[in-house]
């Protein structure tokens, strides 16, 4: 088991009146699963995606990954834990726009201290794997989205992380770009293993991973 | 992981240009404006210290109250050296001057003089005592024979080589014949000495082995042994009074003791004052040579320190107000694994980037502007760049800067929290509102305190210039050293007079400008009693003074040469007569006296009391003084009729170089030797103008970054409230109301503090201005006004965009 949620529930106060974010969320998930997450706006899937990545608290609930109860750790500890273990794909690729195509896929490695020699064989690799060899001294703003999105995958990947968290990764792309990084999800989960967690709101996307989540008010109303 | 922080450093520098030369540019003249200072300061406080064993040398200094005038001393009398050296054993050695003013000089045989400024006795243990080299010459028997004289180099070089000077001889004011004994260097710019370049052997000056206590005109510097300690030194000093002191004076009072003196309300006191605290700290009469004061190097201290954090500030205020710009990338590098001090120290990197490039900038300014500086500041500073320790102070002094300026930006930004700034858009997280705005008010009561003092101190000069002197200034030149022309001086004076343009001229000893004078105690016929002394300075003039300088006689008459009995009259001014205890019209015919001892005292009849005229600066109260009509050749001044000043002074040329060949003729406007009186104020009024100047700059600099943001910050909004139906002037007013009103609480903070200080600074001024409440409004105004056209730009630039446009951008 990677990670297990139980009875998540979390909140904000607003007017006097409490609004539930997410409402008694229970799920597992092991290595190797494909999750999508559906539901339509506001119904809580990005907070979700942001709990199981550690960037945002819950206010009620366990959630244990890895054998640790992120729910009982402090917030340093939790953010080495989603340091060390998690990858994640935003909607708008969210790359540093004054780095090139490498330095961007480098940066992840540098926190992790590694040595010169070896991101550069670990860089070098991962842009072999996504065919971006020849864009890697290219900024940001010199490639399409699509391209953007796959050096935004290939950066979440190249720290080797249990998990990818995708919010919805092809948001800001047009239907072949977005097929295209879907199809790569799918390669990825399927040859190598990566477990992934996306939200979508398009059903097609959807199809793609090896499990549906529906939300509705912060509700799990289908798994 | 370093070398990638100055890479990303770089890069976003470059990314934001305006932003980057707004800090850079306001850290480069912050930095050059300290720098500047810092070099000056450096400068005042390395004054005589270069001197052999200087921590040991102190100089005897008097106050003394005696016969209506206070005297602060920086003279002894001749046998204090003598005797501190033979009483005390904790006196390891000991050197005076008598200090002779200027000096012409000429190689004995020729005819033509040339001008040294400052010439002096001295004793022979002066080399030793200073640790003084001669280049040429033996400094056991250098100083030793009476009529020997030792030059620096650029004054023998004047005559003859620096190689041969030895055993020449010069002719000192056309009368004494003196043998060059030695040649030193020239002494340091920053030294006491600096304007001496001829030192007389002391065996030539009779009066200087003379039991003379009562007379103080020597420099007595002692080097206390090495283990004595200067504090154990103050209370045995004073046993000097009464030992010496006093039984010279009764030989003038009889049976004057300690207990009456001080019981007339006159004291003396002796005071040891460190040679190297000289330059900083000593304020008294007739110093060696024109003292700084620790003021002013606090003055200037604080300037520094305030362009430093200004600038620091400015880029504060800057790099947080583009925190929002760079949310999103901190967000981004903390979901890729960066920890908070990974972020920290990117972000000290890019200030400290920044901090190096702005060194670069403001060492070429401080290049540039050096020769400006100088002007203003009358030194010859330049770059020590041979100096490891000052590169090594300089790279620390930056890096510093750089942690300090970027601290709170860092440490603001690291904080970011990814989920939010990476939602995007979220104006919250701009944050540190309300610090930035502390920062701008700081900003600008800083300006507008210097504003107000730049303009306390031109009112000031500006009074002094205006204040009626009680005598007349305007178109009088003064010719120096007309002794040299001998027993043709007369002529002189009679052929100048002749000459068409010129009304009238007089000789004089004095004139109304500060120079080294000295009190002489007077009597009152019938009462020759200590406590009925009378101090006064006494002025050589000849009938023509007072007609010349345009004095004003509020009773009696003027010397006449057609009485035979002016040669004992005297001219008193209105200030002798309360110490007189007189009126104006009683006191004509009064006799007096000066403090001989013999019965048949010589008596002077007052004639004439002549209105107050300031002689000193207007720092000080005008002290009672004596005119006695006297021949004296000292000087010659000339009043010119309106006219073509240079012709006539070409025409008064001529006349002096018919009757005294050789001689060199120096003469300026007095106007112009009144104006160096208050060089200090208007370099200090000149300072505080360009600070002032640099400090607003800096501070606008931030406020244009400030405001540009504020806009950007604030498109969308503008944008609702244009398509809501606001115009153009309503939305300007709208941006621009949150500086003014920043403006306006730091113009009240400083208002007060600028009125305090500035006050405190007048009080040096025994006549001084009144700062008026338009003084202070001016200063809120000028800064209110600056701060408006600065934010307006960007505030009218925000509002005339096209609401469709801003909306869409959102």
């Amino acid at each position: 088991m990677l990670l297990q949620l139980k009875n998540i529930f979390k909140w904000v106060n607003s007017g006097g009146q409490r609004i539930f974010l997410l409402k008694d969320i229970n799920l597992s998930m092991a290595e190797g699963e494909f999750i999508s997450i559906m539901g339509p706006s506001g119904s809580g899937k990005s907070t979700l995606l942001n709990v199981i990545g550690m960037l945002d608290t819950f206010d009620e609930g366990e959630y244990h990954f890895l054998n640790e109860s992120v729910h009982a750790l402090k917030e340093k500890h939790r953010s080495n834990l989603y340091k060390e273990y998690i990858g994640f794909v935003f909607q708008s690729y969210h790359l540093l726009d004054d780095l090139t195509v490498y330095e961007n896929l480098e940066m992840p490695l540098l926190y992790k201290k590694l040595k010169g020699p070896v991101r550069k064989a670990m860089v070098g690799d991962m842009l072999d794997r996504f065919g971006i060899v020849g864009k890697k001294d290219l900024f940001p703003a010199q490639l399409s989205g699509g391209q953007q999105q796959l050096v935004g995958v290939a950066r979440a990947l190249i720290a080797k992380p249990k998990l990818i968290l995708a919010d919805e990764p092809t948001g800001n792309l047009n239907s072949q770009q977005g097929e295209e990084i879907m199809k790569l999800f799918k390669k990825l989960n399927e040859e190598d293993g990566v477990t992934i967690i996306q939200v979508t709101h398009s059903e097609k996307n959807a199809a793609y991973g090896s499990r549906i989540i529906s939300l509705l008010d912060g509700r799990k109303i289908a798994d | 992981m370093f070398k990638n922080h100055i890479k990303i450093a770089w890069r976003s520098l470059k990314k934001q240009p305006f932003f980057t030369f707004l800090n850079t540019f306001g850290l480069a003249i912050g930095m050059t404006g300290a720098l500047l200072i810092s070099l000056f300061i450096y400068d005042e406080l390395s004054f005589d210290k270069m001197f052999a064993d200087a921590h040991r040398i102190y100089r005897i200094d008097a106050d003394i109250k005696f016969g209506g005038a206070e005297i602060d001393a920086s003279q002894t009398s001749a046998p204090m050296a003598g005797t501190l050296q033979r009483d005390f054993p904790q006196v390891e050695s000991t050197v005076r001057f008598r200090d002779q003013g200027s000096m012409l000089l000429k190689k004995s045989g020729t005819v033509a003089n040339t001008k040294e400024l400052r010439a002096t006795f001295v004793d022979s243990t002066f080399f030793d005592f200073f640790g003084v080299k001669l280049l040429f010459g033996d400094t056991k028997t250098a100083l030793t024979q009476p009529n020997t004289l030792v030059l620096t180099k650029t004054a023998a070089e004047k005559h003859f080589g620096v190689k041969n000077a030895i055993g020449q001889s010069l002719i000192l004011d056309n009368t004494d014949t003196y043998t060059v004994t030695g040649v030193i260097d020239d002494l340091p710019k920053n030294s006491f000495l600096r304007d001496h370049s001829v030192f007389m052997a002391m065996a030539g000056l009779a009066d200087s082995r003379e039991d003379l206590w009562g007379n103080t005109n020597y420099y007595t510097f002692i080097k206390l042994i090495p283990t004595a300690k200067i504090e154990d030194f103050q209370a045995p000093l004073q046993s000097i009074l009464e030992k010496y002191l006093l039984p010279w004076a009764q030989q003038v009072f009889p049976g004057l003791t300690m207990e009456s003196f001080a019981a007339s309300g006159n004291y003396y006191r002796y005071h040891s004052m460190p040679l190297t605290d000289i330059h900083l700290y000593s304020n008294r009469q007739s110093e060696m040579s024109a003292n700084s004061s620790i003021q002013n190097v606090y003055i200037l201290s604080f300037i520094a320190l305030f362009l430093i954090v200004l600038a620091s500030v400015n880029f504060m205020n800057l790099s947080t107000a583009h925190s929002l710009k760079r949310a999103k990338e901190v967000g981004i590098r903390k979901t890729l694994g960066s920890k908070k001090l990974d972020l920290v120290s990117q972000f000290l990197t890019e200030s400290g980037l920044i901090s190096f490039i702005s060194l670069l900038l403001a060492l070429v300014l401080t290049l540039l502007v050096l020769p400006l500086f100088n002007d203003l500041s009358g030194k010859s500073i330049s770059l020590p760049y041979e100096s490891p320790f000052f590169w090594l102070i300089l790279l620390v002094a930056t890096i510093l800067l750089g942690l300090f300026s970027g601290s709170y930006p860092a440490f603001f930004m690291s904080r970011f929290m990814p989920v939010k700034t990476l939602k995007g858009g979220e104006q919250k997280y701009a944050g540190g509102v309300s610090i930035r705005n502390a920062l701008v008010i700081f900003q600008f009561a800083i300006s507008v305190f210097l504003i107000i003092a730049t303009l306390v101190v031109y009112q000031q000069l500006d009074f002094i210039q205006g204040k009626d002197l009680g005598y007349t200034k305007d178109q009088i030149v003064l010719i120096d050293d007309t002794f040299a022309a001998g027993n043709q001086v007369d002529t002189f004076k009679e052929e100048v007079v002749k000459l068409g343009k010129v009304q009238s001229a007089t000789l004089s000893s004095f004139l109304p400008t500060p120079s080294a004078r000295s009190n002489t105690s007077f009597f009152k016929e019938g009462s020759r009693e200590q406590e009925n002394a009378i101090q006064m300075e006494i002025w050589s003039v000849d009938e023509d003074y007072i007609p010349t300088l345009d004095m004003e006689l509020v009773a009696g008459r003027n010397f006449d040469d057609r009485f035979g009995t002016d040669s004992a009259a005297v001219i008193i001014n209105e200030a002798a007569l309360p110490v007189l205890g007189i009126g104006a019209n009683e006191v004509l015919g009064t006799r007096i006296s000066q403090d001989i001892e013999s019965e048949e005292a010589e008596y002077y009849t007052v004639i004439g009391v002549v209105r107050n005229f300031h002689y000193e600066s207007l720092r000080e109260h005008i002290g009672a003084l004596c005119l006695l009509m006297r021949r004296s050749t000292g000087n010659m001044a000339v009043k010119l009729s309106a006219g073509d000043f240079p012709k006539t002074i070409v025409n008064i040329k001529t006349i002096w170089e018919e009757l005294a060949p050789g001689q060199p003729f120096n003469y300026r406007f007095m106007d112009d030797s009144f104006n160096t009186v208050y060089e200090t104020e208007r370099q200090l009024g000149k300072i505080f103008m360009v600070f002032s100047v640099l400090s607003i700059l800096i501070a606008c600099l931030g406020l244009f970054g400030l405001a540009a943001f504020n806009a950007q910050k604030r498109t969308k909004e503008i944008g609702i409230r244009k398509v809501l139906g606001a115009s153009i002037e309503q939305i300007t007013f709208r941006l621009t109301t949150d500086f003014v009103k920043m403006v306006s609480v730091a113009i009240l903070i400083s208002l007060p503090l600028g009125w305090f200080a500035m006050n405190k600074w007048l009080q040096d001024f025994s006549y001084r201005i009144q700062i008026a409440w338009w003084v202070l409004a001016l200063a809120g105004f000028l800064a209110l006004t600056i701060a408006v056209l600065t934010v307006s730009y960007q505030s009218i630039k925000a509002a005339i965009v096209n609401p469709v446009k801003s909306l869409r951008t959102e």
